[in-house]
């Protein structure tokens, strides 16, 4: 019997330590387990801005169902001044159009956008196609297969948006994530994958084309899908801020002003650098003007690749 | 040569070394304690390594893994609860050992093994990483299909005893796999409507309930004290002579494991099943394993350490992680302006050189810190038996739910444990359970991305390539053996039935 009441006195003493909780204490949840690319980001940027608004922060890293599990715990805190969330494009502009979900892009405060890479559209530099042409009529005689971090992904998302609007004849193929697709296409599984530059270098990959509406830096000779007389397709990969409805305006401001002060320090400059991510700051009504455009174009491409009802 | 020693250089500096020991020791300690293990251990050290340099914090990272996936043998020994899922398959003839009496010879094989296998993939890392990391990439979908139908047919032999039981635990793992995001259309499964289900259900919470929580139960259920007593920890190592005797073994394991490392997406779990799988089919002494023999000890920690290695080989190759812990030591390389990618080995030779040195450092390091861990741990066991229990509750809640913060995995594991306590009073064994859910979402999602590859058409598969093709035909050898040798045995049962029986076997 005593062995049964020191079980349940532990068990009361993991509840204990829950709910201590201090109000100068800062929440930052990152949808993704701890070490991935966003979390990463987010390590760096805790420390900095935990310092301008003057409070201790702890970053929790809430995963799971493609980092909506973490998300909603934000917009599940409504009113809760210590807590914000370090999200990721998917998560905010993708997910709440493909299931139902705690929370839709109205469910949040937003603060700013951190950082944005565009997309581009590329092949491994084994094979031997050079241009978007000459890879729309290879595809022609038999479909190519495109990879993704899986399914509901902005890598899906663009390439579903591109094989929509040109003439490309592509068929998708989700994997867990971008480690195991670039295997893939290493092994010719599949031959095509929408991804940023970080992905581009690394596996040294050959770019044709870029999802955005200008040619990108250090890449003159990618041309932008309108250069190839396709619609305009506008696809990154951002990152952003976001609190819970409900905080006061003086807060929100305060949450902004620490925002735009890290990711304009040397020291999250130089670590972006290091990590090829172009920072990218929006102020709090452009940010959530950009949420909800992009939300509204996702849902429009689901719905044109046959992807929602 | 000279990039040889200047990456020794690296290596050897006090703070390299001292960041080996605490991260090996702390590992070892992480990853014995149940609900504990690699993921949460390398959370735990990550923010502190971002002020160091590049070679001291791998080398922390490094140690906090190889240790953690040593640690999980030795609570698997001493009290049938693996520290981590890793070492799920060394409770199988560890467990048995302890009730022996041989906890020493048991956590001896452990450690010897797990260093073996540790040093082992660091060689083969070492000399054979670009060649290594060029055949993973040719195991495609369809090819990890044969490959995990292969492993799961080898496994269902594990389960001793009744084999539909096994089926039976086997199939609810697969289920359990299955809840959440499916992983080709995104769309929930077996969710029933509830939101917090749509993340699907952990491998830890579900193994921290399955082993830890349903050993307490069955502890605090006991009524005999003998049974509840847990042995004293010691370590003895195996003299050379033994070694010799079942080098075979060590040697089998540890390729296994090297093996399945490289290949993504498998991990140190998977690989421990499959060699134990291949012991029970290929060791001379085959007959005793399950009852307490080092060979299972060894098939299991040999090959789990050896994936420890060999899970660098894609990921320094490649710049493809091999599972979660190699994802997260390439977020840490890239904090320190690393990036890893196919270029790493030229662009970054002394780094990459360092990181080898590293590894066996922490190999070593393991196999000295051994003795004073196995301490500790004796230390902690001679503890009231109520607060030893007490505190395998408490970690086992903890280790499960900051594996993703997710509270719902709390509740996860207090029910698996619960259902592991009815099924062990029914006689059903819990490996399967766990090896389902292993193996299962990798069979699922490679089947189904093998027929959107091969466009709807299995018969391609058996001809899609000549590693598929190789799998396969060890498929049909492997049924065929197995159906005859059931025949057999068959046979020889009902020829033994018609001998007139003797009083003495008719008692036993």
């Amino acid at each position: 019997m005593t062995t049964l009441r020191y079980s349940l006195a532990a068990l009361a003493l993991i509840g204990a330590t829950h709910s201590a909780m201090a109000a100068d204490h800062l929440d930052i949840i990152v949808p993704f387990s701890a070490g991935g690319a966003t979390d990463i980001v987010a390590r760096s940027f805790e420390p900095i801005f935990s310092q301008r608004l003057g409070v201790t922060s702890v970053v929790r890293n809430v995963a799971g169902a493609s980092a909506t599990v973490g998300t909603a715990e934000v917009a599940n805190s409504e009113g809760n001044p210590n807590i914000i969330g370090y999200e990721p494009a998917g998560a905010l502009s993708i997910q709440p159009s493909l299931k139902k979900l705690p929370y839709g892009p109205d469910s949040f405060t937003y603060i700013c956008r951190t950082v944005s890479n565009p997309m581009f559209l590329m092949v491994s530099k084994s094979s031997d196609i050079e241009s978007f042409k000459q890879l729309v009529e290879e595809s022609q005689e038999y479909p190519f297969l495109y990879g993704s971090s899986g399914p509901g992904t902005l890598p899906h998302l663009a390439m579903a948006a591109l094989t929509v609007n040109s003439d490309l004849k592509a068929e998708h193929v989700p994997y867990s994530g971008s480690g195991p697709a670039m295997n893939a296409l290493a092994g010719n599984e599949i031959q095509i994958m929408a991804d940023t530059e970080t992905i581009l270098e690394n596996y040294d990959l050959r770019p044709l084309a870029v999802f955005a509406e200008n040619r990108v830096e250090g890449y003159p000779d990618v041309p932008t899908m309108q250069e190839l007389g396709l619609a305009e397709m506008d696809f990154a990969v951002w990152q952003g801020v976001v609190a819970p409805k409900g905080i006061s305006e003086e807060r929100t401001q305060q949450y902004a002003e620490a925002c735009k002060a890290t990711v304009e320090s040397d020291k999250f400059k130089s670590f972006a650098d290091k990590a090829k991510a172009d920072i990218a700051y929006l102020g709090p009504d452009d940010f959530k003007a950009f949420v909800q455009k992009r939300f509204a174009a996702n849902k429009q491409v689901l719905k044109d690749a046959g992807l929602t009802p | 040569m000279d990039m040889i020693l200047a990456a020794m250089g690296d290596a050897f500096t006090w703070q390299a070394l001292l960041a080996i020991v605490i991260g090996t020791w702390a590992g070892i300690i992480i990853g014995g304690l149940p609900g504990l293990g690699s993921v949460v251990g390398l959370t735990i050290f990550l923010p502190f390594t971002f002020g160091m340099d590049v070679i001291t914090s791998m080398a922390l990272l490094i140690g906090v893994y190889c240790g953690s996936v040593y640690g999980g043998s030795i609570t698997a020994i001493l009290i049938n609860t693996p520290g981590t899922p890793q070492s799920a398959a060394t409770t199988f003839d560890g467990y048995p050992m302890t009730q022996q009496g041989r906890v020493d010879e048991a956590l001896g094989w452990a450690t010897f093994a797990s260093f073996f296998g540790g040093v082992l993939s660091c060689v083969l890392l070492i000399f054979c990483a670009p060649q290594l990391a060029k055949f993973a990439v040719n195991f495609g979908s369809i090819e990890v299909f044969a490959l995990v139908c292969l492993a799961m047919l080898c496994i269902v032999g594990i389960s001793r005893g009744s084999l539909l039981k096994g089926l039976v635990c086997g199939m609810m793992g697969f289920f359990f796999s299955t809840v959440g995001s499916d992983p080709i259309t995104g769309a929930d499964r077996f969710t029933f409507g509830t939101y917090a289900l749509s993340s699907g259900l952990d491998l830890i919470p579900v193994v921290v309930g399955a082993f830890a929580l349903s050993e307490v139960f069955v502890r605090f259920s006991a009524r005999d004290e003998e049974a509840t007593t847990i042995p004293e920890a010691r370590l003895r190592f195996p003299n050379l002579r033994e070694i010799g005797r079942r080098l075979i073994e060590l040697v089998r394991g540890s390729f296994i494991g090297s093996f399945v490392g490289a290949l993504p997406g498998t991990g140190a779990a998977a690989a421990a099943f499959i060699s134990y799988a291949a012991a029970q089919k290929l060791s001379p002494r085959r007959a005793n394993l399950g009852k307490g023999e080092p060979d299972g000890i060894i098939a299991s920690e040999s090959s789990n350490n050896a994936v420890t290695g060999s899970a660098f080989i894609p990921t320094l190759a490649l710049g493809i992680p091999g599972d979660v812990v190699t994802a997260m030591m390439m977020g840490a390389m890239v904090i320190h302006g690393i990036t890893p990618g196919v270029r790493l080995m030229v662009d970054q030779a002394q780094t990459v050189y360092a990181l080898f040195v590293v590894l066996i450092i922490v190999n070593v390091a393991m196999l000295v810190l051994s003795k004073p861990s196995i301490g500790l741990f004796r230390y902690l066991f001679k503890l009231p038996l109520g607060f030893v229990m007490g505190g395998i509750v408490m970690f086992s809640f903890i280790g499960a739910v900051s594996v993703r913060g997710n509270p719902l995995d709390l509740v996860v594991a207090a029910l698996t444990g619960i259902l592991a306590y009815v099924l062990r009073r029914g006689g059903y064994p819990l490996a399967p359970l766990v090896i389902g859910m292993v193996l299962g979402p990798a069979l699922e999602s490679s089947l189904r991305r093998g027929l959107l590859i091969s466009r709807g058409d299995f018969l391609s598969f058996f001809t899609h390539s000549g590693i598929a093709a190789t799998l396969f035909v060890l498929i049909g050898l492997f049924l065929v053996w197995t159906t005859m040798a059931g025949v057999l045995d068959w046979r020889a049962k009902i020829a033994a039935r018609r001998e007139p029986v003797s009083p003495s076997s008719s008692r036993a």
